[in-house]
């Protein structure tokens, strides 16, 4: 065999490794939650957990206990995650829906590019950031008319909502402009005006895209942890007012995951097992919607409207009816009093308003701190000092970014190369791994905490580190680097490897030397913004990799706070709100740096690979 | 100047003996038989779908990379069976191809050209710099591009870039060059220099050239086959198949009646 063959069975077999790990992952995770969780509901009982509406635990309660002296339900989270959904939904997917009709049709087309990298500067913004924005801004707006501090269904709906617009207008936007030209013209031929073209003709017809941004909005909503547990308040209770404090799932494990007893532990992970169930549902739902989605959009098919038209034809003369059929006169006097063009304006400016206050709020209140307090920064960290240094935490978000993207990075790129390059269609074992990744995709970051915590933690020692923190967010990044890389090998035309195959050259010399070279920017931007996406994130780091600011690390096996959690901790303490505020500042300045520096980078690649005349 | 190393000697004419190619349940090629000459310009002609840019694509194997293909019958380059067993990589080195759209890799005239010695383990900076040079002048593009070595290939014209794929495939010394309606998307000025530089590499090399132009046919080719359907009706000296074809179907191509 000469060196060519062994080159490439020993590629092939790398790239079919890393893809078997992706499975692995997957499998490992959904094993590990159940069998920690099945002992708990078995003590438990099914019913009593998820229809059960007291949730008092004790922490002495074990396993081997004839009984249970705790209460274990989890009825009112379960209520609340929904009532929160809900809120989220109508707030981010009106605005959402609104804002990517305005991209879409009515923003000038210079302010364009703008308009839709700031959406997606939204989307990069940490959750905790957002949170921390909920407890000095709008919670104090709240109050001025609220009974309570202001914290409950309403902050929480409105903080969620404007955390899913980014999902819901980057997915409206794509399959609005996705619709065939020729409808709009269509209409304008017949003497319709711009807006009556665009809402009765092309919004209608991106119908099912729009409904699977909503749905992929459903499952980022269900899934969020940090920001709504710093607004909703957090009390065990029903959602029964806008200004009553409530916990919704994701909340339920953070706030009691530290100091949980036996049987308590067991029943939180139950709990992130349920929220894992609920965003399966999501996904199945979402993954059956967007296949069609595109082609229904032209066809006027689609899951939803068949949905919709079998409602019609059952319930001929009801209540529903009639209101749809007010609905429908609603619509034909927003078409022909343009309310719908103000609405899809308005969103938009909202949606700057919104990214300008968010940031701008931050930086006035926070920038002054970072001059006027050096130690804050360049500080070394004191055991029984008054004076907080986030020194620590800067590096040890260094240290994560860099460990994780050497793991994840390889691992994510040789699976996309797999499933690319040498996959043959609808092969089982291919179906398991796309499958796979969706799946990992979907699972809300605070299970992916949880996991680190019943796996890498008790395998390192049993203590939180930034190792079994690295490892844990290292998994979570596998699904984005797999899925924009493979969208990036995707766009490498067929003809290049075609050219190259045709020079003799084999099959890893095609990939390395033309394929990877071309998918370059694509591939770059991907870990670029996966880099943000660690800086960004703390729900899988609280329990994996600890939550305190403690002595500058000097290896992967202490525990330490990233940025992001530090900001968690600053901001609910109460006493340091001022470094708090220099905190989100440092934070969204490296999130949204990478951003644009991910934008930048695929911009100047792609120029350069369009050749210099 | 270093030459690239050769393990099997191939030969420079093609003969195929009952091709039968399936693309799944559909036959895209039924029970063909040829002799393709060595150092002569060979033409495929036929109407769209007939099966001859298949068949060219059979002679460097590119049909493997296509999922669900099933190939029958004897393919023979010189001596070698090339469906035997045989490094197919050596083959397409042997064999080479140009495409319908020019497809130059994302990176400079020089790479480009160096991309095919190179794979096959050239790697002196002298050795290269004269492969690249020798290619170019036999594509008669030396005088062109000689100040724009380190340029990217993606900014030439259309015509450029298709040439330069030509002296890309002359760079990996091929004995076979297949050309696959290599001008189809030229302008008329660049397509005749195309049909020049033919004119001159069939002195060294074997040429077989899908063409949708009968007129290219007849003014570059030495033989000429008529595909329809998947099947070979026709196959003869360029001459005798415009002039006086014994097939019915040939003539009524030909003659323009169909196409």
């Amino acid at each position: 065999m000469n060196t060519t063959k062994i080159k490439e069975k020993t590629g092939q077999t790398i790239f079919t490794v890393a893809a078997v790990i992706c499975v692995i992952a997957v499998a490992a995770i959904f094993v590990f939650m159940l069998i920690k969780s099945i002992p708990a509901l078995n003590k438990i009982g099914l019913f009593d957990f998820i229809f059960g509406d007291n949730w008092s635990p004790d922490r002495l309660d074990k396993y081997e206990n004839a009984t249970l002296s705790g209460s274990y339900g989890i009825l009112k989270m379960i209520i609340g995650t929904l009532a929160a959904t809900v809120g989220a939904l109508l707030i981010g997917g009106t605005l959402g829906y609104f804002t990517a009709v305005f991209i879409a049709f009515y923003c000038p087309k210079k302010l364009k590019k703008i308009f839709s990298s700031m959406v997606n500067l939204l989307a990069g913004i940490p959750s905790v950031v957002y949170g921390f924005f909920g407890i000095v801004f709008l919670l104090p707006l709240l109050a001025n008319f609220a009974p309570n501090n202001g914290s409950g269904l309403l902050a929480t709906s409105l903080i969620l909502g404007i955390m899913i617009m980014p999902t819901v207008v980057s997915l409206s936007k794509t399959s609005l402009e996705a619709v065939p030209r020729s409808y709009y013209e269509g209409a304008l031929a017949l003497g319709s005006t711009h807006s009556q073209a665009v809402f009765g003709t092309v919004t209608k017809a991106a119908k099912s895209g729009v409904t699977a941004s909503l749905v992929l909005g459903i499952g980022r909503a269900l899934g969020e942890t940090m920001a709504v547990v710093m607004v909703a308040g957090n009390s065990v209770a029903y959602p029964d007012s806008l200004f009553n404090s409530f916990r919704v799932l994701t909340a339920n494990i953070v706030m009691e995951m530290g100091y949980a007893g036996e049987v308590q532990q067991g029943a939180l992970v139950a709990t992130g097992v349920i929220l894992l169930v609920f965003v399966l549902i999501v996904n199945l739902v979402f993954g059956a919607i967007s296949k069609k989605a595109i082609k229904g959009a032209v066809e006027g098919k689609g899951l939803f409207s068949k949905i919709f038209k079998r409602n019609e034809k059952t319930k001929k003369t009801t209540f529903w009816t009639k209101c749809k059929d007010k609905i429908a006169g609603f619509k034909d006097k927003i078409k022909t009093a343009n309310i719908g063009a103000g609405a899809a304006i308005g969103a938009g400016v909202f949606a700057g308003t919104i990214l300008l206050l968010v940031i701008g709020f931050i930086f006035v209140k926070g920038a002054p701190h970072l001059f006027t307090n050096p130690h804050l920064l360049f500080g070394k960290y004191e055991f029984d000092s008054e004076q907080i240094t986030i020194l620590p935490s800067i590096i040890t978000t260094l240290m994560t970014v860099a460990l994780s993207l050497l793991i994840s990075v390889p691992i994510g790129l040789c699976t996309a190369i797999f499933l690319n390059e040498y996959a043959k269609k609808n092969n089982f074992f291919i179906k398991i791994i796309r499958g796979a990744i969706d799946l990992l995709n979907g699972v809300p970051s605070i299970v992916y905490g949880l996991f680190g915590m019943i796996t890498f933690v008790a395998l390192i020692g049993g203590t939180s580190s930034i190792l079994a923190g690295t490892l844990t967010i290292s998994i979570m990044l596998l699904p984005t680097i797999v899925r924009s890389t493979e969208e990036s090998l995707k766009s490498v035309q067929d003809s290049l490897r075609e050219g190259s195959l045709a020079l003799g050259a084999g099959k890893m010399r095609t990939i390395f030397k033309i394929v990877l070279p071309s998918a370059l920017p694509g591939i770059m931007s991907a870990i670029i913004l996966s880099m943000g996406r660690v800086i960004a994130e703390s729900a899988p780091f609280i329990y994996t990799m600890g939550s305190v600011i403690s002595a500058t690390p000097t290896s992967y096996l202490d525990s330490n706070a990233t940025l992001a959690v530090a900001l968690y901790r600053l901001s609910g303490e109460g006493w340091y709100v001022n470094e708090a505020y220099a905190t989100a500042v440092v934070l969204i300045i490296l999130v949204l740096g990478l951003n644009l520096l991910a934008e930048l980078i695929a911009g100047k690649l792609n120029k350069k690979l369009q050749g210099d005349k | 100047m270093k030459k690239i190393k050769e393990i099997n000697e191939y030969g420079q004419n093609i003969s195929v003996r009952n091709a039968n190619l399936w693309y799944g349940d559909f036959q895209a090629l039924k029970n063909i038989s040829v002799e393709i000459p060595e150092k002569q310009v060979t033409a495929f002609i036929g109407p769209s779908g007939c099966g001859k840019s298949t068949f060219l694509k059979c002679f460097n194997r590119m049909n493997d990379l296509v999922d669900g293909c099933k190939i029958e019958g004897e393919f023979y380059v010189g001596e070698t069976d090339i469906y035997g067993k045989i490094d197919v990589n050596e083959l397409r080195k042997n064999v080479g191809m140009v495409f319908q759209k020019p497809n130059p890799f994302p990176m400079s005239v020089y790479d480009n050209i160096a991309y095919g010695p190179r794979t096959f383990g050239i790697t002196k900076h002298a050795d290269l710099d004269e492969i690249v040079e020798k290619s170019l002048r036999q594509a008669a593009m030396w005088d062109e591009l000689k100040d724009r070595l380190n340029k990217s290939a993606l900014g030439l014209s259309g015509g450029q870039q298709q040439r330069l794929c030509i002296a890309r495939s002359l760079a990996a010394n091929p004995k076979i060059l297949l050309m696959d309606e290599p001008t189809s998307a030229l302008d008329p000025i660049s397509t005749g220099k195309i049909e020049e530089l033919m004119e001159e590499l069939k002195k060294d090399l074997t040429i077989v050239i899908v063409t949708h132009n009968m007129q290219q046919a007849t003014r570059i080719a030495d033989k000429t086959a008529f595909f329809l359907l998947g099947e070979l009706v026709e196959y003869g000296s360029t001459d005798d198949i415009f002039t006086s074809p014994k097939d019915e179907r040939t003539e009524r191509y030909i003659t323009g009646r169909f196409g």
